[in-house]
This record gives structure tokens, C-alpha cells and sequence, in this order.
């Protein structure tokens, strides 16, 4: 019999008495933890993804690190002096080409918006990244969270049970782990860098599931002594971060694309850049808000079209095999896809038939959520050399993607006596590829 | 008489072009070139002129960069990115046939020593060997693997007769060779030279490479593969320009050039008549023309090409060469009015 | 481009802030007592309900985690606890401030300030600190050595790395001086006059880069400074102005040297091209050294109110979890200071005693305010932070942390030989306790205004495989080990809550855990790991409190 007061059973039977002991100490944690699972067991089936669709929206960030071409991609120009050997392709969208190297993609194009007019004015890899992530220009002595790190905070639960940013970027060449800035790190990306599995997610086999549990309760049973009467937010976050070890420990399996049947998987293919997408899909489908796929590295000063053969290849069969999976199971509309990097490419070809560094003229794309489909905003003039219409810059493609899943791009955080807002001041977000 | 030394290499002359010529065919006996371009078109250009014009062919032709050029008599035959192989009378300059030819881009066009049969090599990693004159395929050549061992789309760029018209020689990105019997379209043996296609399975996540170019020397023993070795960073052409030399029928690899000095892709290789040297050109941002001894592998003569060269076309008597490439076409000569006199005694070989 | 601009550019600057308040209480009066009288005359005044004073348990944690960079050991706290209350604190205070620990704790957290917003733990920077702090060497000076030092001596060189690793970015060197050592964020004022504070105008922005704007890096990474040059901006309303050298309060720097011509200005970019491009070439200097004049315009004794008091504010937030101006770089008009007599006391204090940090962290650690408690325990809501009423619970630097963790888990009978051990032998053995930290200092956040602890933490003390071979290894050597050869599991437990909490458990928590331990009798060695590792993960450990 348990005595009054007591937080353990008091029964000799071990087994018995850490049931008691977690009944009462662990009790939310593992409440919590046992619906995840459910929700998880329950979104295997697509069908059953459907009925329990969600309302929230989520970003899969197709990040093309090193800087793709607009050329080989979204902005074709075929003919041109600068326009290189391929050519341009109809696609399901009216009046809407795209370089022959993205087929399936083309196909897919009712679901895709291009902005064909960024010029974002720099050229450096590390000054661009920094700017598209951010939406803005460095700022001295304040760190801007990232759009991850913005959706997160807007679109994810403070106590989520699985991760809310989840950054993966594989190749080590101009890896970029991503940034919370002034959110704090309660928004941080987890990022994966060499495994396709979260440092520290997965139970050490040294520890019992029991000893997990366990210490987990007894560590909550001092916690609360502590915080009792300690009014504070840093404490707080302290026992967030705690509160979501089990669930995002069992969130593990989300990142395990061996838990899909091999019909999906076959879909996705072996190549890593697709089975990250996948993962990503996994997510988002958990309720994830923001994951970000990076297709590193795009930065093709030598063999340009060689390069952009085989990561166009990677990309328009990753992304087209996204959208589809996302829209049978009813989360296209709620999901938003970008590509984006850090700036497009020279018009030029230089002698080693590559393109150069170039932020005055280029594209990205979003697909799904809030997105008017088969639509594209912005022209450059016939060579590429310059945005000849709709000149757009980082702000506004942020403002337009805060806007796409429904986050007022004008709010404000306040940052001391500094009222930031979310998209540059006086973005406007582009209306006219929003649905 | 004249004689080749390619101790004596010169560049005699180079001048600009717009655009970049990819191939070239030369009419015997002179200076009158047919090039490639990346503005789709074909062109002439009399190289030896005080003030050469090169002149577009008019007509309606390819619609992509020209790759590839073969010329017998009065017939020149093309081949693009867009897939077409197209017949041209080069005095007329208007196609009298056009051929879709593969699905893919065409990557080379190569011709039999005696004109009659046209090779075509592209990216749907198919060779063809066309009858020259009816346009007909004589032989679809399949071996070459669609992917990279990476599961990314391979490419097929380089093909070659053998001197004697009896062989063809393809040669695709992860550096895979195969030989065919020109009469049967059978494949006659498989070559391997995977120094030439660099995976980078970590910093950049795709790869560079593939063989650019192969060769067979003037008793078609031996085939000569070039390309660029191992790259540390792969977003530049900054790896050593390659050349492997095989004994074909053997199977036997004799030597590996890399050559660290003028750097890049090596896009062709032309072997000697008399068998003591070979010729690799090619480049990155700038060019390279190298001459090897075949029999040592070591390097004679090279010059510092004003372009990254994309072909070239040897003259006559093998005395000189005209090279295209980037934005400009060269004049390189490397004649002596006498035989290359006995070699300086030979070197002790710990010298070396 | 920007939205409400509030103000027309004017031409027209003053000093804001004056130079100190008048009417201050005596400068001979301790400082602990002005800190108390100052800090309960607003409390008084607003009526405001204050928290109790600490225990010795957690007085001496607190005073150890910020004087010596880490919690006491076993040995510390029974030496403490059993001491005369009357003058145990002062004691230690004192004992703290003269040990090696001190030295290396103060210069991790000038580090972590001076090196913000990276992360760059740069060793040469880290030495510079290291030897600046084991001679108490004044802040104003130190403030020379990191802008304008010696490039010719050893340790100044180190020092100019806070120059060296800004010099690609002049925004970054303007806006990083002014806020780490100035308290002013004036980049706000890059683009337009700052739209809330009357105080910074564009002419402050550029006239602050004004000082940086000839400042280069050289082949060598030394930093030279060109011979000619002005900073030019363009007003909101589009007027182009040249900046002048203007620091903050409006005072203003000439460059007297004669107007060069335009063969000079060749040969001078020559040189200055060549230095950047060989290192094989002596730097030459011009007779004009911005930076240099901005060090002297800065710590004159008419301008010295930005560097005192931001200093005085930096380390009050430090030593409370707020600044007497809060956010600390917010220094200016529109953000007043809760306390400006105090501010202004200690500020001129520390100007009259030569700039010496120790002193005033001494001051600071002897007053009342300081041994206030972090619990509020009335159903009334606490009082604002302003009031300083009750105590801030400050998350643990990542040094902090990982020392402590390390301290906590070694067994405790290993410190007491250091109670009577020469200090020499005690500094051989912080500094390897110190160079073990730089193995984990990484797996945590730096504190900041926005701070929080990230998941990847938890998860990290959760199933990284360091934590359990390391920090819980049940080797002799090592608290879980120490635990495991204790018979009685009350002793064990007593051992275990002193190790990291500084304290012994309460009777609730006694309870709860012997009933575990007892529940898990068959394999205690696992149990007492479980609790070592609660213990470990709780915020009590995780927070200054």
C-alpha cells in the first residue's frame, strides 16, 4: 500500500513500485508521450493522415547551397548568348518554362510559383545565405533568427513533442547550421550533419528504459522543489527542454525511412538529397513546423552544365516526389516548399563553361501552401544581365513566405527598446504568387 | 621537306571569335576551317587569312551548342545538344539532311578515316555509327551505364576511329571504355581509367570528370583516353589534365600522365604517324596544348594555349595544328627542316 | 526604405548624458553600504515587499559561482558553515578574490562579453585576459590595449585581436566598441537618427566609425591605419555629409595634419596596397591614429561617464542578473537608469580608484542586495526586477556549468587536502580543472538577454554516452563511485545533495529518494546513478539562484 504522501508505492515488488513512482512524478510526460506515439502509429496510413488533417502549417526548405543556376532551372533562356546548351520545357502551368533539366518538375508546375526577379545585390556565399535566410542585412550587435527559426516560434507549440526546426546539411562544404538569434535557443535548429539521425536522440543501450524513466521522475521531483517559488523564464525553458526529451526521443523513428514501406521509398530512390525529403515529409506529417532540407553544393565556377545535369536531376526528382506525397496525403496545402539559396548565377559562362557568383538577377520557387499556382512574378530582361520587371529583393521573398502560411509579416518582436519585425521594414509581401 | 618536332612548337598566330567553338573540321589542303559554336551555329573561317572572318552558316540548323563536326568533300555532317545529326553542303552551307539522332545531347561526332562512316556519341549513353552518305544507322552501340556508381545521370563523351577504320572507341564520364569492331558493331574489349571521374562524396556531394577524349595511334595498338585526374575542390577544372595510353588489345594500362603544370581537361589527343609522341590539348580558364613521348610518358613540349581548347585539327603532314575553344581560334606550328636530329645522350637514369 | 522616420536630421548635438549626478553620498563611505542605501531608498520609497536574505548554503554557492567561476566543494562548504557568522563572508569574499580561481573565472566572462556576438574562444585573446586579470590591471587601460595597444609588446598584440577579428567589418568594430564598452547601441543610427532615442543621430553612428574607418588589416594581420580618408553618409533626407571624429557626447577630434595632395594620396595607397598584399614590409604609421585619439577622447576625464559607467553596469548585471541600465547596451536618455545616483557613485568610485574591476566586484558581493534570495513565497506578485527585491536566478555560463559539473562529480573527499595544501598547488589544479572545460563549454548556450536552454541540452545530458562514462563513471575517483562505497544510502544521499546542491536534502526529499534507493536495493549502483544524475540535470545545479 502506498502511505499517504509518499510518491512510491512502498511495495516490494520493484517492478510495482516504479509504476507508482511514475505514476505520480511522471505522469505528464508520459501522457504527453503516449499520444505522440498514437498520432504517429496513426499517420502511417495516408488515408488516416487525411481524416486527421491538420490546419498546421508547416515549411520544407529546399535549400540549394553554393547557388543554383536560374539559367539551368526556373528562368530558362534558350538562344541566348548567355542562355548555354538546354533548352526550355511547356509545363501543366500555362505560359510557364522551365529548363529541360527539371522534366518532372514541369509536370508538377500547377502547384509552383516562380519569382523570377530577385536581386538581392550580394554575391558572397556567406553575406547571401545569411541575408535570404534572414531576410535582411546583418545587423551589428543583433542576430537575426532565421525563417526556421521564425516559423518555429510562430507555427510551432512551445512544448512540442517533436522537434520544430530540424536543419539537416549534409555536405560539409559551406554548411550552415542555421540561427534562433534573439528567439533564443529554445528555437535552434537540430541539425543534422553526418548521420541522418539527430545527435542524442536515440537511448544509450547502457541505460535502461526503466533507468530513463526513473531519473527523468527524480529529476522532476527536485525540479519542482526548485522552481516552486522561482518566478522565471530561463528556469522555465529549462524544464521545456527537459519535458521534450521523450518526445522527441520518440520522435527517432521519424527520421528512420526504414519505418516507410518500400513502395515510398522506392518512390524517393536511393540518392541521399530525396531520402532527406523524405525524412522531412515524415515530419512535417508529425507536426513539425520547419525543416530544411540543404542540396549543397550548387556553385558551379567550373562545368556548370555538367553540374547543374546531375543536381538538377537530384532536385527535380526529389521535389516532384515530395509534392506528390505531400498531396495524396493531404498536406500540400498546409505545406510550403521553397527553393532558395544564397544568390543565382552569371549570365557569362566563363572559360571552364562555368557560372560565377550572381545576386542582381535570379529565382526561387514555392509550391503548396498559399501559393497560386502555376503562376510566376518578375522578368529579367532577354539576356539575364538584369531584372527587367517586378525587381524584388530578400525582404520581400521573406515577407511572401511569412505571408504563404499565414503569419502577419509586419508583426514585431521587441528587442530591447528595438521593434523588429518579422520581414524587413516596409517588405511587401508578392500578392500576385499567393493564392 | 619539313618534319614534325614538337620541340619546336609555336603559336604562329590567334585570333578572337564570338562565342565558344566546340569542334572543328579542317579541308584538306588548307587553312579553311568548319567550327562548332555555342551560338548554335556553324561556321567557315579561312585561318591562314591576314584578317580570317569566320561566316556563319545562314540556314536553319541546330538548336543547341554545335558539338561535334566531321568533313568529307564537299559534305560536312553536325551534331548538337539538341539531338540532331544534320548533313550540310558546305558549299551551299544549307543541310541537306537532318537526323534525329539520340534523345540526349550529342556529346562528339567522329568520321572513318576514308569518310564513309560517321560516329556519334550522346548523353542517352548510346554510340551510332551512320552510313555517311544515306544517313542511314548502320549500328546502335549499347554498353555504357546510364547512371554513375552515385545513382546521378552518366554521360557518354568521347568516341574515336581507329587509323585503320576497323575500330571505335567510346568513352563515358566514370571513365568506362569500350571498344567496337566498326563492321559488326560487337564490342571488342572494355577499358577501364576511373582516375578520371572524381565523386566527391563529401564537400560538394556531386562529381567532375569523364573521359573528354580518346585517341588510337596510327597502328590502332594502342588508345590514348584523356581527361582530368582526382579534384580537390570540384567546382573548378584545378585537377591535373590526364592521359591514360593503353595497349587495348592487351588490356594493359602503360602509362598515366597527369600533368600538375597546365591543368584541366584534356579534350583531345592526336597521335603522332610515326609513333614517338602525342598531343593532348584542352584547359581550364585558360588552355594547354602538351606533347608526351609514347613511349616514356613524359613530357617534350607544351604551351600555355590563349584559350581553354575545346578541339583541334591537325594539318596535313602533321607539322602544325589549328585549335578552337574559347572565344578564339590558334595557329601552332612545330615543323623543322630536318629530321629530329639523334637524341642528346640519354640522360643517367637517376637523373631522372 | 524605412518606416516612420521620426526627426529631421539636425546639425544640432548635445550631450545628453551628463557628466554625475551631484549630491552623491560621501566617496569614503564603503560601497557595499551606498549599494544598500541607494538600492532600499527606491524600495522604501515604492513601498516594495523584498525577499528574505540567503542561508550560508547558498550564500557561499552564490559568492563561489561568481568569484571563483564554479560551486564549492564538500570541503569549502564545511569550512564555510562552520565558521564565525560574523565574519565568515567577508572572509571568503576576500580568500575568493585573491585566488586563482578568480582570476581565470573573471577573465571566461570578459571573454565571453568582449568576444559577443561570437563565439570564438580565440587563445591568444584568452591569454591577453588571463595575464591583464592576474594584475588587476585597470579596465581603462585594458580598454587602450584592446583598441589601440602596442603592437610591439607581447600581450598588447593579443589584446588587439578584438580589433583584428572586426577589422573586415567597420560596422562591426563601430557598433561592437560602442556597445561592449560605451553601453550604446548606435546601430540603429546607421540608417537614419535612431527613431525611439533623441540621443544618436547619424552624426554619432559615423563619427563613431570615423575612428575605425581607417583601420586595415595587413598581410601580417597587423593592423595598420591609413594616412587619409573620411567617412561619408547620406542623411534620410538624401544629403550627402562627411563624418566627423565624434564621440558619443558630441565632443569632436580634428585630424590636423595638413590636406595631402594627390601624388601623396598615390603613394600612400600604394603603401597601404603593398602592406595588404606583402608580409614582408614594416608597417608604417601615420602621425594621425584615430583609434589612438579615440581611446584618449574616451577615458579623458570630460568624457569618461560612457566607459565608467558601462563597466560599473556590466559587471552590476553580471553579479545580479540585471544592470542598473537594463538591457545593458541601452545606455541612453529614453532608458534610465533604475538607480542613477548609485550608478553615478560607483561609477565615479571606480574612475577615482583606478579603474579596479576587484574592487568593485568586492563591493558589490559584501552589500545586502546582493544576499537576497531567489524565492518569493508570498501570493502576492514578485516586484519588478528594477527593485532588485528579489534575487535573479542566473543561468550558469557554459564555464561555469561545466566546471561545476566537473567539481560535483569528482569524490569529495579529493578536496579536502586543498584546505591546507600550499596555493601554488591549488593553481596547478584549477588550471587543469579549467583546461578540462574547454571539453564541454560547447555543449551549452551562452547566457544573454534571450537566453534559453535548448532541447539539444537535455537531450544531450539524456543519452550523450559522455555522461555516463565520464561525469557518472563509478570509479573510485568519481562521486557515483564515492556514493557506491557508502554503506548507509542516508549518507550516501547527504553526500550526494552537498556535492551539487551545496546542501543537505529536505525531509520530503529524503524521503522520496531512500524509498527509491531502497525500492532499487538490488541494483543500487544503477539507482544512485539516476539520482546523481537528477541532481546533475536539475536547474539548482543549472542556475545561479
Amino acid at each position: 500500500m502506498a502511505q499517504p504522501g509518499s510518491i512510491f508505492c512502498g511495495s516490494a515488488d520493484h517492478g510495482l513500485s516504479r509504476r507508482g513512482f511514475l505514476g505520480a512524478a511522471g505522469a505528464a510526460t508520459a501522457g504527453t508521450f503516449a499520444a505522440d506515439m498514437t498520432r504517429l502509429d496513426g499517420l502511417k496510413n495516408p488515408l488516416l493522415a487525411g481524416q486527421v488533417k491538420r490546419q498546421q502549417k508547416s515549411v520544407i526548405l529546399l535549400w540549394l547551397a553554393g547557388g543554383a543556376s536560374q539559367f539551368e532551372t526556373w528562368d530558362p533562356k534558350p538562344g541566348q548568348s548567355t542562355g548555354g546548351p538546354y533548352s526550355k520545357i511547356k509545363t501543366s502551368a500555362n505560359d510557364v518554362h522551365i529548363s529541360e533539366l527539371l522534366p518532372k518538375m514541369a509536370q508538377r508546375m500547377n502547384h509552383t510559383a516562380i519569382i523570377r526577379s530577385i536581386n538581392s545585390k550580394i554575391g558572397d556565399h556567406g553575406g547571401g545565405a545569411s541575408l535570404m535566410e534572414t531576410g535582411r542585412v546583418k545587423d551589428p550587435g543583433l542576430i537575426y533568427p532565421d525563417i526556421g527559426a521564425i516559423a518555429a516560434r510562430e507555427l510551432g507549440r512551445a512544448d512540442s513533442q517533436v522537434p520544430d526546426y530540424v536543419s539537416m546539411y549534409t555536405s560539409t562544404e559551406g554548411r550552415r547550421k542555421g540561427t534562433s538569434g534573439f528567439l533564443g535557443a529554445r528555437y535552434a535548429p537540430m541539425f543534422l550533419s553526418d548521420k541522418q539521425i539527430p545527435d542524442n536522440m536515440r537511448r544509450l543501450e547502457a541505460i535502461s528504459d526503466v533507468d530513463h524513466k526513473d531519473r527523468a521522475a527524480l529529476r522532476d521531483l527536485l525540479s519542482k522543489r526548485f522552481t516552486k517559488a522561482r518566478h522565471s523564464e530561463k528556469i522555465n525553458s529549462h524544464t521545456t527542454a527537459y519535458s521534450r526529451v521523450h518526445g522527441l526521443m520518440s520522435s527517432e523513428k521519424l527520421f528512420d525511412i526504414e519505418q516507410e514501406p518500400e513502395s515510398v521509398r522506392a518512390k524517393y530512390g536511393p540518392r541521399q538529397f530525396a531520402q532527406q525529403c523524405l525524412i522531412a515529409r515524415r515530419l512535417v506529417e508529425a507536426g513539425t513546423p520547419f525543416v530544411k532540407v540543404a542540396r549543397a553544393w550548387w556553385d558551379s565556377h567550373g562545368q556548370n552544365f555538367e553540374t547543374h545535369r546531375e543536381l538538377c536531376a537530384d532536385l527535380d526528382h526529389a521535389m516532384s516526389t515530395l509534392l506528390d506525397d505531400l498531396e495524396e496525403r493531404g498536406l500540400l496545402e498546409n505545406t510550403l516548399v521553397v527553393t532558395l539559396g544564397e544568390f543565382g548565377r552569371t549570365p557569362k559562362i566563363n572559360a571552364s563553361l562555368g557560372r560565377d557568383h550572381f545576386a542582381n538577377a535570379w529565382s526561387c520557387s514555392l509550391s503548396g501552401c498559399g501559393v497560386r499556382g502555376g503562376s510566376f512574378y518578375g522578368k529579367t530582361e532577354p539576356e539575364g544581365n538584369t531584372v527587367a520587371d517586378g525587381e524584388v529583393g530578400a525582404a520581400e521573398v521573406f515577407a511572401t513566405i511569412l505571408e504563404a502560411l499565414g503569419i502577419d509579416h509586419e508583426k514585431e518582436y521587441m528587442i530591447g527598446s528595438r521593434p523588429i519585425p518579422l520581414s524587413d521594414f516596409g517588405a511587401k509581401p508578392i500578392k500576385e504568387v499567393l493564392a | 621537306m619539313t618534319w614534325s618536332d614538337p620541340e619546336k612548337l609555336k603559336r604562329v598566330k590567334d585570333f578572337g571569335i564570338s562565342g565558344i567553338a566546340f569542334c572543328v573540321a579542317r579541308e584538306s589542303g588548307s587553312g579553311k576551317l568548319f567550327f562548332g559554336n555555342s551560338d548554335f551555329k556553324v561556321y567557315e573561317v579561312d585561318a591562314l587569312a591576314e584578317k580570317p572572318e569566320p561566316a556563319a552558316f545562314e540556314a536553319e540548323g541546330h538548336q543547341s551548342y554545335v558539338t561535334g563536326i566531321v568533313q568529307n568533300q564537299t559534305q560536312l555532317v553536325s551534331g548538337s545538344y539538341d539531338g540532331n545529326l544534320i548533313w550540310w553542303d558546305s558549299e551551299s552551307k544549307k543541310p541537306t539532311r537532318t537526323v534525329k539522332a539520340h534523345e540526349r545531347w550529342i556529346r562528339n561526332v567522329t568520321a572513318s578515316p576514308d569518310g564513309s562512316i560517321v560516329a556519334s556519341v550522346a548523353d542517352d549513353m548510346v554510340g551510332k555509327l551512320w552510313d555517311a552518305k544515306s544517313g542511314e544507322t548502320m549500328h546502335t552501340l549499347k554498353d555504357h551505364k546510364e547512371e554513375t556508381p552515385d545513382h546521378y545521370p552518366s554521360m557518354l563523351y568521347a568516341g574515336a576511329f581507329s587509323p585503320d577504320g576497323k575500330w571505335l572507341a567510346t568513352a563515358d564520364k566514370v571513365g568506362h571504355i569500350a571498344v567496337w569492331e566498326v563492321a559488326s558493331g560487337k564490342k571488342a574489349a572494355e577499358l577501364e581509367s576511373p582516375g578520371m571521374y572524381t565523386w566527391d562524396p563529401r564537400a560538394r556531394r556531386h562529381s567532375i570528370g569523364g573521359i573528354r577524349s580518346v585517341a588510337f595511334s596510327h597502328d590502332s595498338k594502342l588508345l590514348a583516353a584523356g581527361g582530368i585526374g582526382k579534384i580537390g575542390n570540384i567546382d573548378h577544372l584545378g585537377g591535373p589534365s590526364r592521359v591514360e595510353i593503353f595497349d587495348w588489345q592487351k588490356g594493359e594500362s602503360l602509362h598515366v600522365i597527369e600533368d600538375n603544370e597546365l591543368k584541366g581537361l584534356v579534350e583531345q589527343i592526336e597521335f603522332d604517324p610515326s609513333g614517338n609522341w602525342l598531343l593532348a590539348a584542352g584547359g581550364d580558364h585558360g588552355g594547354f596544348v602538351s606533347f608526351y613521348s609514347v613511349e616514356t610518358g613524359k613530357l617534350i613540349k607544351q604551351d600555355k594555349a590563349p584559350m581553354h581548347v575545346h578541339q583541334l585539327a591537325m594539318n596535313d603532314d602533321s607539322t602544325g595544328f589549328f585549335a578552337v575553344g574559347h572565344g578564339k581560334i590558334a595557329h601552332y606550328e612545330f615543323k623543322s627542316d630536318h629530321p629530329p636530329g639523334p637524341a642528346e645522350p640519354p640522360l643517367p637514369e637517376d637523373a631522372a | 526604405m524605412f518606416r516612420a522616420c521620426l526627426t529631421v536630421a539636425t546639425t544640432f548635438l548635445c550631450a545628453q548624458v551628463s557628466l554625475y549626478a551631484t549630491d552623491l553620498l560621501p566617496a569614503d563611505q564603503p560601497m557595499e553600504s551606498v549599494i544598500d542605501h541607494y538600492v532600499d531608498d527606491l524600495i522604501k520609497t515604492n513601498d516594495v515587499q523584498t525577499a528574505s536574505q540567503i542561508d550560508e548554503h547558498i550564500l557561499i554557492r552564490r559568492l563561489t559561482l561568481d568569484l571563483a567561476g564554479r560551486i564549492p566543494t564538500t570541503a569549502e562548504l564545511h569550512a564555510f558553515v562552520s565558521a564565525d557568522p560574523a565574519t565568515r563572508r567577508a572572509k571568503l569574499v576576500d580568500k575568493l578574490l585573491a585566488s586563482p580561481d578568480f582570476i581565470d573565472h573573471h577573465r571566461n566572462e570578459l571573454q565571453v562579453l568582449l568576444e559577443y556576438p561570437d563565439r570564438r574562444n580565440d587563445k591568444d585573446f584568452r591569454n591577453y585576459l588571463l595575464w591583464a586579470t592576474e594584475q588587476n590591471r585597470p579596465w581603462n587601460t585594458m580598454f587602450r590595449d584592446m583598441l589601440a595597444g602596442d603592437e610591439n609588446d607581447e600581450y598588447q598584440k593579443a589584446a588587439l585581436q578584438f580589433v583584428r577579428h572586426r577589422a573586415k567589418s567597420l560596422d562591426d568594430l563601430t557598433n561592437d566598441t560602442a556597445v561592449l564598452f560605451f553601453g550604446v547601441n548606435v546601430s540603429c543610427a546607421k540608417c537614419h537618427d535612431h527613431p525611439l532615442v533623441e540621443d544618436w543621430k547619424q552624426d554619432h553612428y559615423y563619427g563613431m566609425q570615423s575612428f575605425f574607418s581607417r583601420t586595415f588589416l595587413t598581410k601580417k594581420q597587423s593592423l595598420g591605419e591609413k594616412f587619409y580618408g573620411d567617412v561619408k553618409f547620406t542623411t534620410t533626407s538624401g544629403v550627402e555629409k562627411q563624418a566627423q571624429f565624434m564621440f558619443l557626447n558630441g565632443s569632436v577630434v580634428k585630424d590636423d595634419t595638413p590636406e595631402l595632395d594627390d601624388d601623396s594620396r598615390k603613394k600612400y595607397d600604394a603603401l597601404v596596397k603593398k602592406l595588404q598584399q606583402d608580409d614582408k614590409i614594416e608597417v608604417s604609421y601615420p602621425e594621425f591614429r584615430p583609434r589612438e585619439r579615440l581611446v584618449e577622447t574616451a577615458s579623458h576625464k570630460d568624457n569618461d561617464a560612457f566607459l565608467a559607467r558601462n563597466i560599473v553596469n556590466r559587471i552590476w548585471h553580471r553579479m545580479t542578473g540585471r544592470g542598473i541600465v537594463d538591457p545593458p547596451d541601452q545606455l541612453h536618455s529614453e532608458n534610465s537608469p533604475s538607480h542613477p545616483e548609485l550608478l553615478d557613485w560607483l561609477a565615479r568610485d571606480t574612475v577615482e580608484n583606478g579603474y579596479d574591476l576587484k574592487r568593485l566586484i568586492r563591493g558589490i558581493a559584501l552589500s545586502r542586495i546582493y544576499s537576497r534570495s531567489s524565492e518569493w513565497n508570498s501570493a502576492a506578485a514578485p516586484p519588478s526586477p528594477h527593485y532588485f527585491a528579489v534575487a535573479i536566478p542566473r543561468p550558469l555560463s557554459p564555464r561555469q556549468y561545466a566546471m561545476s559539473l566537473l567539481v560535483a562529480t569528482r569524490n569529495p573527499p579529493h578536496w579536502e587536502q586543498w584546505l591546507t595544501k600550499p596555493a601554488e598547488d591549488w593553481k596547478k589544479e584549477r588550471t587543469n580543472l579549467e583546461n578540462a572545460t574547454n571539453n564541454w563549454d560547447d555543449a551549452f548556450e551562452i547566457p544573454g538577454e534571450n537566453f534559453q536552454v535548448a532541447v539539444d541540452e537535455a537531450l544531450f545530458f539524456s543519452n550523450n554516452n559522455r555522461i555516463d562514462n565520464d561525469l557518472l563513471r563509478d570509479s573510485g575517483d568519481r562521486l557515483v563511485g564515492h556514493l557506491k562505497k557508502l554503506d548507509d544510502p542516508e549518507a550516501a544521499l547527504s553526500a550526494a545533495f552537498e556535492a551539487v546542491n551545496s546542501r543537505q536534502p529536505t525531509d520530503d526529499e529524503r524521503k522520496a529518494i531512500i524509498e527509491y534507493l531502497e525500492s532499487r536495493r538490488e541494483d543500487s549502483p544503477a539507482a544512485i546513478k539516476q539520482v546523481v544524475w537528477a541532481l546533475l540535470t536539475g536547474p539548482e545545479l543549472r542556475f545561479n539562484h
